[in-house]
């Protein structure tokens, strides 16, 4: 539990972004849970750490731009950005160019990470 | 302390995915496609088993699927006692 | 304890929808308060009012409109995700100029504060996908 003794939450993207629904209702619902004002991090993993690749143009096919939404994260106070370092390695992600601030984790560090919320959504 | 629900199939990377933060102290419970993972004799099974967490399947989507309860390292529950289990583990994790 | 679940998936492919369902069901048999069900992104096709299913095969709206009229469970369809899948209430039909409303009433059409809401309030939140 967060220290003011709210309830943490997790949100978990394990979907690349545009081609499927969920990394974005993923994304709308770490906004809209600091927005009002709950404790919220992100963990990008697997296929989620797609999310970060620089040079992204959704409105090419006609959808919003994943890249931009997550820039604005610490905007609303959403900080913690974790990464799959595994996955970002294996999709050769340019971490250094990615929209927004992460902290890579190895799977140990995920497990210690996800175990320390009070509620997980998996998208 | 993580309760995981596995609904997808051992090629899928939801399958790889779960397997790579599952730990031991965790549950796994199949259901879905996910049951196809406990088809005996198959490397998937030994990779879930390998993991050192608890292992339960869905019986009624293992019976509907064809996949029969395995004769040791998984346990076999019903809804209720899937309802159970998420007392018993404060957070849970979908993958699928 | 209380829950809540998020429901991401269709009712008509995959398992996540069909299984919250029947969770559902045994989380309230079992004594617990079931604060609310929350549908997101295709989840929110659980509320379509028009679907026609052989007589030999089950139809998902029954057990999801049973929950909410026997035990007054709050359903409740994410509005931006409704809309992109065609699932409007009177209000929303009115509003977008639709000829009628496509989501059966018993589901509210609500923001993700809902969603929100329920994790703030709840001891358990059970996402189900897939």
């Amino acid at each position: 539990m967060a220290a003011n003794g709210k309830k943490s939450m997790l949100i978990v993207l394990r979907h690349s972004p545009y081609g499927s629904s969920l990394a974005k209702a993923g994304l709308d619902t770490v906004l809209a849970t600091a927005a009002f004002s709950q404790p919220v991090d992100l963990l990008l993993l697997g296929d989620g750490v797609l999310q970060l690749q620089p040079d992204q143009d959704g409105h090419r096919i006609g959808q919003k731009n994943v890249g931009r939404q997550l820039s604005s994260l610490p905007l609303y106070d959403i900080n913690h950005v974790y990464v799959d370092a595994e996955a970002v390695t294996r999709y050769n992600v340019d971490i250094s160019r990615a929209p927004v601030d992460t902290r890579m984790l190895d799977k140990e560090e995920l497990h210690q990470l996800m175990a320390g919320y009070d509620h997980l959504l998996g998208f | 302390m993580i309760l995981h629900t596995l609904n997808a199939a051992p090629s899928s990377a939801a399958f790889e995915d779960c397997l790579s933060v599952a730990r031991s102290g965790d549950a796994i419970v199949l259901m879905g496609d996910g049951v196809y993972a406990a088809l005996s004799g198959t490397r998937a099974w030994e990779e879930l088993q390998s993991k050192g967490a608890e292992l339960y399947l869905l019986n009624s989507d293992a019976l509907a699927l064809g996949v029969m309860q395995p004769t040791e390292g998984g346990n076999w529950i019903d809804m209720d006692g899937f309802v159970a289990l998420t007392e018993r583990f404060p957070r849970q994790q979908a993958w699928y | 304890m209380i829950y809540s679940l998020l429901v991401l998936s269709s009712p008509i492919s995959g398992h996540g929808s069909r299984n919250a369902a029947e969770f559902a069901q045994c989380v309230i048999a079992r004594g617990h308060s079931l604060h609310r069900v929350f549908f997101l992104d295709t989840g929110t096709l659980a509320s379509a009012a028009n679907c026609v299913f052989p007589q030999d095969e089950a139809d998902p709206l029954r057990t999801w409109v049973a929950l909410a009229e026997q035990h007054a469970v709050e359903l409740v369809i994410c509005v931006s995700s409704a809309l992109k899948h065609g699932m409007l209430d009177q209000v929303e039909a009115a509003r977008h100029e639709r000829p009628g409303p496509t989501a059966n009433p018993i589901f509210t059409v609500s923001g993700l504060g809902q969603l929100v809401d329920a994790c703030a309030n709840s001891d358990r939140l059970i996402t189900f996908g897939g």
